[in-house]
């Protein structure tokens, strides 16, 4: 006879462990903060109003939205403002007020609300807008032209622009310690690369996203930057410098993880985020985009339907005696 | 948290944050430096990314003013180079790409070093 207990469960009334979207998304905002605060420290008041605008952009659209399908109210889960803030996190301090309510209209409207609203939009709201504004408004997203006018203590060339036109010798002022300390011009919250890990590790310790996904993407990322960079280390940078510039840190751990766009099974995450981390530096390194993030992680949320059907694990499938 | 409360926080952050927003971009415009750091210089040809400060600093290449802003008067603000120069060329005033290109290039060929190739200064 199989003793084995397979699963244990018991009657009504359970108890509620208190988990809610509002904790998630609030959680995910307190990971973001110290690279929003030290984009806000390192660019002054133009990049705060960036930041608090786009999200109360983000909370106002949702708002309207749900008065205009009739639906109840959302914002209070505060998923609209994790958009807002991602969205500005990726910006330059010195975008136009009008390039962030547009985009937030497009990440919240386009992205999220005609699917059906959370958990229901096949790809990142907050790419998706990027993606747009990128293709429609490319120079509010150079950041070497938005930032002509900061001079703050360290190269202010956009590290991947430089590269990419310039080859390596270019980047060779900057030192992997310099670059997780965001001494690198960027968007508002996507240079500081210690801020990002340590929120991105708080994220993955209390479950909020998962391991799986931002260490492939990671993974995928150093092993293809490693691959062209053995090829030829004249051209194109090493691992280490992918890893803590343009948006490869914030896509890791807060990108490429969002719920509704990213797959739910073991061997998917893996695929996903590896194939997005390596398609990040192929469109670096010989695509027209001098970052890749945006793009690759849409484009694997666009795959990332196809991948979850890769072994899905039937409940009680493959269990002896059962 | 109970819903209700939840979304009152939510309509309480929304006003304070667009206000604040409102505010940081009414009141505190980017303001440009008296003396320019970088400029973007537009091209069909691929845009030019001009460290000025590099070029007129002491600590830089330290390049008189006087060398690129020729109509300038002692004591006076040097003015932009767009002032005079035109995308085209009027009253035989030099068009603004012939007159970046003799003043970049005569320079960078004299002192022996900067980017000749178009492809080093047309990058961005």
């Amino acid at each position: 006879m199989n003793n084995q207990k397979l699963f244990i469960s018991s009657h009504a009334p359970y108890w509620h462990n208190m988990s809610s979207i509002s904790a998630k998304s609030c959680h995910i905002m307190l990971a973001a903060l110290p690279a929003v605060i030290m984009g806000i420290y390192q660019y002054g008041i133009p990049a705060l109003g960036v930041v608090t605008f786009s999200v109360s952009c983000a909370m106002f659209w949702e708002l309207i939205m749900n008065l205009v399908t009739k639906r109840p109210v959302s914002i209070g889960d505060g998923n609209a403002a994790v958009i807002g803030l991602l969205f500005a996190m990726l910006l330059p301090a010195t975008t136009p007020w009008w390039i962030v309510l547009i985009g937030t209209f497009l990440a919240i409207i386009i992205g999220k609300e005609i699917y059906g609203g959370i958990g229901c939009n096949p790809l990142n709201p907050t790419l998706v807008a990027l993606a747009m504004i990128m293709l429609s408004w490319k120079s509010y997203i150079d950041f070497d032209g938005a930032l002509v006018n900061y001079d703050l203590a360290f190269l202010m060339k956009y590290p991947l622009e430089a590269l990419k036109h310039f080859g390596t010798s270019a980047i060779s002022e900057h030192t992997a310690v310099g670059l997780l300390m965001g001494r690198q011009s960027g968007g508002i919250g996507a240079t500081f690369g210690l801020g990002l890990i340590i929120g991105g590790l708080y994220l993955i310790l209390r479950g909020y996203i998962r391991w799986e996904i931002s260490l492939s993407f990671l993974v995928g990322v150093f092993v293809t930057a490693f691959l062209f960079n053995i090829s030829d280390p004249v051209t194109y940078a090493g691992p280490v410098f992918h890893l803590l510039t343009g948006y490869t840190l914030i896509g890791a751990f807060f990108l490429a993880t969002e719920d509704s766009s990213s797959p739910v099974n073991f061997i998917p995450m893996l695929l996903y985020g590896a194939g997005a981390g390596c398609f990040t530096i192929l469109i670096r390194n010989i695509g027209a985009f001098a970052d890749g993030t945006v793009f690759a992680i849409l484009l694997f949320n666009v795959a990332n339907p196809l991948l979850d059907k890769i072994k899905p694990k039937a409940m009680g499938k493959g269990l002896e005696h059962a | 948290m109970e819903i209700k409360a939840e979304r009152k926080v939510a309509y309480f952050i929304a006003i304070i944050f667009f206000f604040i927003g409102v505010i940081c971009y009414a009141a505190f415009p980017i303001k440009k430096p008296e003396e320019p750091i970088r400029i973007m210089l537009t091209s069909t040809a691929g845009n030019v990314l001009f460290d000025h400060k590099e070029h007129a600093s002491e600590d830089g290449y330290g390049i008189e003013c006087l060398e690129c802003h020729h109509t300038m008067e002692e004591g006076d603000t040097p003015e932009a180079c767009g002032e005079c120069h035109e995308a085209e060329e009027e009253d035989g005033i030099l068009k603004k790409s012939d007159a970046f290109h003799g003043k970049c290039k005569i320079c960078h060929e004299d002192e022996g070093s900067g980017p000749l190739k178009c492809a080093e200064c047309h990058a961005m």
